[in-house]
């Protein structure tokens, strides 16, 4: 095999790898639950981050009849959560910065999301905790 | 987009490789709709989530940002005085859209025999000019010039605002060449693999510029990595394939650990191609668990750093010409976490002779927003 077929099995395989991980080709959970199922696995790394994909469920019911009823305490829980994943991600490479103005931290944290490559659950609840 | 780049984009447009890169965007870019649902679907649900988790009221502003500062270099005696700006703009469209660009302008001004005060020119350098696209929560698509993600001192620390010692590594031209940076598209994204391991990849394609500030190999390649952020560690190799000249190949890899209980950072990184082969190894600790003055030792980062470069089978102007090793020892001051003293002592021994270079400096790192002053 030449290197260059190299890289780009490489590639396929990590795509491959990339879409089994994200759920795969079958629909398990049957369409309309599956997104927030998944992400809600992604996100079980603690006790309050169960806490915080049940509010993203609850909240999502305003709009869908899926989930259940929301508790207020899973605001307190998702701001934890949020101030956890802050201090595992944004001391990584410099300083963990100050706060900024809302509007400027949204940007601020899509510029890391992107650059940082921080999943999508870490961005949100981080961009919650530090605009608050 | 100059018309050398495009003509070159659009020859290779067809080859197999491109295809295969093509094919590989658009897996990635359906992915969340292969789950059984309708995208209109899987929009309501990001969307319902979206609210639950980032304020919908919050729309992000452009902004700002720049990395300033002013290092006095003493190498073998002389002072070299090295000021530096790095304007960054960002500019957020929409929910998935983002433009970034980031230029350097610095200057090395040295004394010149016989004559009054300093002289030096104004290097201009375009860092970085992309178009980000979040197209779904595992990539992101970017296009234009870009940091070449290869190792993570090119791309995660080497603002001079962010790096603890002033130097580069002596391996840092190894793949990213002198400019740093690509021309071209990438594909990156992080994602959890399982509870507490979390992936993170960039893929990326250059062409070749020979555009004066703005140039660019043609290369391919990526770097993953995997990050705990339970023990805050993170381990991950590059790859990249040279796609003109002897078409080399050059891999590394990298380490970084932040142990919980200590506010000690550990990183190092190892390269190599045929221009040569090497390692650094840097730890930073900060003093905010003295016993003793904490409130003043507790500003105070105290930075080691050892490397070893040996030399390749082609020569490559950027890296040493002969096998070197080097250590370096740094103190930095932190006013506050975007302002700080840094200096550095550092002994480079080589075959040609040993040196020394001390470093002395502030950095600066300024954050505001443009246009909009309503801020909530
Ligand atoms: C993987 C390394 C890395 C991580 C993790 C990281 N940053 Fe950064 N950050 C950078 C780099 C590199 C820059 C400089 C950007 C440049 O020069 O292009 C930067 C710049 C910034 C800036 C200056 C403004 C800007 O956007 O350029 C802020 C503020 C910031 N980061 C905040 C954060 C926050 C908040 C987090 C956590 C979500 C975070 N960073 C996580 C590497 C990182």
């Amino acid at each position: 095999m030449t290197l260059r077929g190299g890289l780009l099995a490489g590639i396929l395989i990590a795509a491959t790898a990339l879409l089994a991980i994200s759920g795969g080709v079958t629909a398990q959970d049957g369409g309309s639950a599956a997104h927030s199922v998944n992400v809600a696995n992604a996100a079980l790394t603690a006790p309050a981050a169960k806490a915080a994909s049940a509010a993203a469920n609850s909240n999502a019911a305003v709009k869908s009849p899926v989930a259940a009823a929301a508790k207020p305490q899973d605001d307190e829980s998702l701001t934890i959560e949020g101030e956890k994943r802050f201090h595992a991600n944004c001391g990584r490479c410099h300083q963990a910065p100050q706060k900024f103005p809302p509007r400027m931290m949204a940007t601020i944290v899509r510029h890391m999301r992107v650059r940082a490559t921080i999943t999508d659950d870490d961005m949100r609840l981080i961009l919650r905790y530090m605009t608050q | 987009m100059s018309n050398e780049i495009w003509q070159t984009w659009h020859s290779k447009a067809t080859s197999p490789r491109v295809a295969g890169a093509l094919a590989l965007l658009l897996m990635l870019l359906i992915a969340p709709t292969l789950r059984g649902q309708s995208p209109a679907q899987a929009d309501a649900q990001s969307n319902a989530q979206t609210d639950a988790i980032e304020p919908e009221s919050i729309s992000p502003v452009p902004v700002f940002t720049m990395g300033t500062g002013f290092i006095t270099q003493f190498e073998g005696g002389t002072p070299n005085l090295d000021p530096l700006i790095s304007p960054i703009f960002l500019i957020p469209l929409g929910q998935n859209w983002l433009i970034e660009s980031r230029d350097t302008f610095e200057s090395d001004l040295a004394p010149v025999p016989g004559e009054p005060g300093y002289k030096g020119v104004l290097d201009k350098e375009v860092d970085y000019l992309q178009v980000d696209y979040i197209a779904n929560p595992y990539l992101t698509v970017t296009v234009g010039r870009y940091l070449t993600p290869f190792g993570i001192f090119n791309e995660r620390l080497y603002p001079i605002w962010i790096r603890d010692l002033q130097s580069d590594p002596l391996i840092l031209p190894i793949a990213t060449g002198p400019s740093g940076a690509g021309t071209g598209a990438m594909l990156r994204g992080g994602f959890d693999a399982a509870p507490g391991i979390e992936i993170n990849y960039a893929t990326y394609f250059s062409t070749l510029s020979t555009i004066n500030r703005i140039d660019s190999d043609r290369a391919a390649g990526m770097r993953a990595g995997i990050y705990l952020p339970g023990p805050r560690l993170e381990v991950g190799g590059s790859f990249q394939h040279l796609l003109q000249d002897d078409r080399s190949n050059a891999f590394g890899f990298h380490f970084a650990w932040q142990p919980t209980p200590l506010p000690l950072d550990i990183r190092a990184e190892y390269a190599r191609s045929h221009n040569g082969s090497g390692y650094w190894i840097e730890t930073a600790y900060r003093l905010s668990q003295a016993p003793v003055w904490t409130s003043a030792l507790r500003h105070v980062q105290v930075v080691g750093r050892m490397q070893q470069f040996y030399t390749g089978t082609v020569v490559d102007p950027d890296l040493p010409t002969v096998n070197t090793n080097m250590f370096e020892f740094g103190l930095n001051y932190y006013f506050r976490d975007d302002f700080r003293f840094v200096s550095s002592y550092g002994r480079q021994f080589a075959f040609q002779g040993n040196q020394n270079v001390w470093t002395l400096g502030l950095t600066y790192r300024l954050a505001m927003p443009l246009g909009d002053g309503d801020m909530q």
